[in-house]
């Protein structure tokens, strides 16, 4: 079987992106499964070599058609040539940090690499820097034209997928519209049967407590949720719910279902961490292109130590790997 | 001086006659756990707590009562037989509004004892929430129940624990859209009051808090929420001001994690899903329910009826002897208290 090429951007050059990016590429499973290529600055990663002691030769490349094995190959766009300090917010970082996804998202468009794992960012530097977007997912939907896509969160044994992410808990509630929940029930469907699982046992979590019994406590039971499962039923889907948001992750971890959709971050994310709070991997499920990232910031706290974990790292590129095969 | 302390007398009723609740008790009573802890005295028809035990496949002795002075006064395990439920009418696994009356009957006749000096505490089996409505006992929780029956309007609340670690939060059974509204520095801070006071009687001297975030990464500098600046940060300097240790809020996402391994005692989380995913998670086998603000310990399981396998004889008593053994030291601390 030939490897897929994967795009891996360094995120933001302040935090750990750059140290876990090499650290990766020194795991086994990672340089057996395929041929990994850099997006970052060359002379941010031969600042992090050292760092995390990697010998490895750092070869910059025109394009992720001239990787090699055996070396470390990186496309470098020269955005960030100059000193910068670690664990601080400056806007040239995330300018450069942007700049990798770019290029990264055009080479993935243009199927040169088969997916994009993405390292670290740091909202504030981005904004500092110019660039306006709340993060790496709209940063994705945008570049790649998405308009219906959604977080999806797999580790430990869990997998979820969540219809709204970054908004208050009360607006939270008002995204928990019928044709939401059933886009990101299709979204889920997609993304399982994209894992090799040929028929998705998805279960919905309710979004009130133990699911409003049966309109006691909140409606949207009744009036959204019900309404998208049911027709996600008429269009084939094995669905499941509303589950009381409280034991629909056990019965997932038992293997009652392959997917859970959440109905907001923290229902979803709770979890996750839980079963999971180092490896988590975090997938932008609709998009045209394969992403997949780590499940955590940039830890400025560990920044330029070399003591940052990869493990987050090393399981977004399983992942990545995993769906480009069954693509 | 008394050396040796007395050990509480705590009430078992048998909850939902229906439910795993009869055969719980059977096996926790065969094993000896009952009586290790505290002097149980077992509320419920005789009929039923003999059907428990032929459903456990446990067979033991204990002492048959027809009053509660009766059972409470003597040693041994002693079984208050309330005479309340014919076992041979009895349908297992269904919801039904003669077993709710029974089983709320047994509650609030325990309730009364303990007002009465006779129990100290109250560790009860599951009981159904619809059969008990339908029994004419419809209230929000058995919390509720409670409470009326000790004619208290304020200041109690449900408390899980699991693993030593306590949470309590500020707003219940209610649709998720009412819980920002419903989270203000004074609903906050009496929940803090309630789960220290609680904490403390548990025995835990000098309750280490940790409060959830309501909004996702803690709102983000009010980026996506405003609670967390201008309500439960104000709670927390309140709380301080009195004498509480609360660090937060914190994104609760992670805040679980640092908890559970034992950085703080208690979690004072926002709305119901918020602790119960993270805790069911962790430990479904183990989390005990508690009713807090109240004059007595009354304690249960989590887990609920578990009519898909009431009768079968396969259900798992860890919760209930979790529960058990929490209300005999609450118990044990207000005696020692008195």
């Amino acid at each position: 079987m030939t490897r897929p090429v994967i795009g891996i951007t360094i995120g933001d050059p302040s935090g750990v992106g750059p140290e876990i990016s090499l650290k990766a590429l020194r795991n086994e499973e990672v340089l057996s499964s395929c041929i990994p290529v850099l997006y970052g600055d060359e002379a941010v990663l031969r600042r992090a070599a050292p760092i995390v002691g990697c010998t490895k030769e750092i070869v910059p490349i025109g394009g992720p058609e001239e990787a090699k094995e055996g070396r470390i190959s990186v496309v470098s766009p020269g955005v960030l040539t100059g000193p910068y300090e670690f664990a601080k917010v400056q806007g040239q970082c995330g300018r450069a940090a942007f700049a990798y996804i770019e290029r990264a998202i055009s080479d993935a468009m243009a199927g040169k690499i088969a997916a994009v794992v993405t390292g670290p960012l740091n909202k504030e530097a981005l904004h500092a820097g110019g660039i306006n977007y709340s993060g790496h997912t709209e940063i994705f939907a945008d570049l790649t034209g998405t308009k219906d896509y959604a977080m999806l969160l797999m580790g430990g044994g869990v997998r979820v997928i969540h219809v709204s992410t970054h908004v208050a808990l009360r607006e939270a509630c008002d995204r928990a519209t019928k044709e939401r929940v059933l886009t990101v029930i299709r979204l889920a469907d997609k993304a399982v049967k994209a894992l090799g699982v040929p028929e998705p046992r998805i279960a919905v979590a309710g979004l009130n407590p133990h699911s409003g019994e049966s309109g006691l406590f909140g409606h949207e039971e009744i009036e959204e949720i019900i309404p998208a499962i049911e027709a996600a039923r008429g269009e084939g889907m094995n669905v499941t719910g509303p589950v009381p948001p409280d034991t629909v992750f056990v019965k997932t971890l038992r293997g009652e279902s392959d997917i859970v959709v959440a109905m907001y971050h923290d229902q979803g994310h709770i979890p996750l961490k839980i079963t999971d709070f180092m490896g988590g991997v975090n997938v932008t499920v609709g998009l045209p292109i394969i992403r997949t990232s780590v499940d955590h910031g940039t830890a400025y706290g560990k920044a330029g130590k070399g003591t940052a974990d990869e493990s987050s790292m090393v399981s977004a590129v399983r992942a990545a790997v995993q769906f480009a095969r069954n693509r | 001086m008394e050396m040796k302390r007395k050990k509480p007398v705590l009430a078992v009723p048998l909850g939902d006659a229906a439910g795993i609740g009869p055969e719980i008790v059977a096996k926790t009573a065969a094993a000896g756990f009952l009586e290790k802890h505290a002097r149980p005295v077992i509320v419920g028809d005789e009929r039923v707590l003999r059907l428990g035990m032929t459903i456990a496949g446990k067979i033991f002795p204990f002492r048959s009562a027809d009053s509660l002075e009766e059972a409470a006064a003597g040693e041994g395990l002693a079984l208050w037989n309330t005479g309340s439920l014919d076992a041979a009418t009895l349908e297992l696994g269904t919801v039904s509004p003669v077993n709710g009356k029974e089983e709320g009957d047994n509650l609030a006749a325990c309730i009364d004892g303990c007002r009465r000096g006779l129990l100290d505490g109250i560790c009860f089996a599951p009981l159904n929430k619809a059969a008990l409505k339908l029994g004419g006992y419809g209230f929000p929780s058995e919390h509720e129940m409670f409470a009326h029956l000790y004619g208290i309007t304020e200041g109690f609340g449900e408390m899980n624990v699991l693993e030593g670690l306590w949470n309590i939060r500020v707003t219940s059974h209610i649709p998720l859209k009412d819980v920002a509204r419903n989270i203000t520095v004074e609903s906050v801070l009496d929940t803090v009051r309630l789960g220290y006071k609680t904490l403390r009687r548990a025995g835990c001297e000098a309750p280490r808090m940790a409060m959830a975030a309501l909004n996702p990464h803690g709102g983000e500098s009010g980026t996506c929420g405003r609670e967390e600046i201008d309500v439960l940060l104000p709670a927390i300097g309140a709380a301080e001001k009195e004498g509480f240790s609360v660090e937060g809020p914190f994104p609760s996402d992670t805040l679980f994690i640092r908890a559970f391994e034992g950085k703080y005692d208690g979690v004072v989380t926002m709305y119901h899903d918020q602790g119960q995913i993270a805790i069911k998670l962790r430990g479904f086998h183990h989390c005990v329910t508690v009713s807090a603000g109240l004059p007595h310990p009354i304690t249960t399981p989590a887990h609920g009826t578990a009519y898909d396998i009431a009768g079968k004889g396969i259900c798992t008593t860890s919760a209930f002897e979790d529960a058990y053994a929490l209300a005999a030291r609450m118990a044990l601390g207000d005696i020692t208290e008195r």
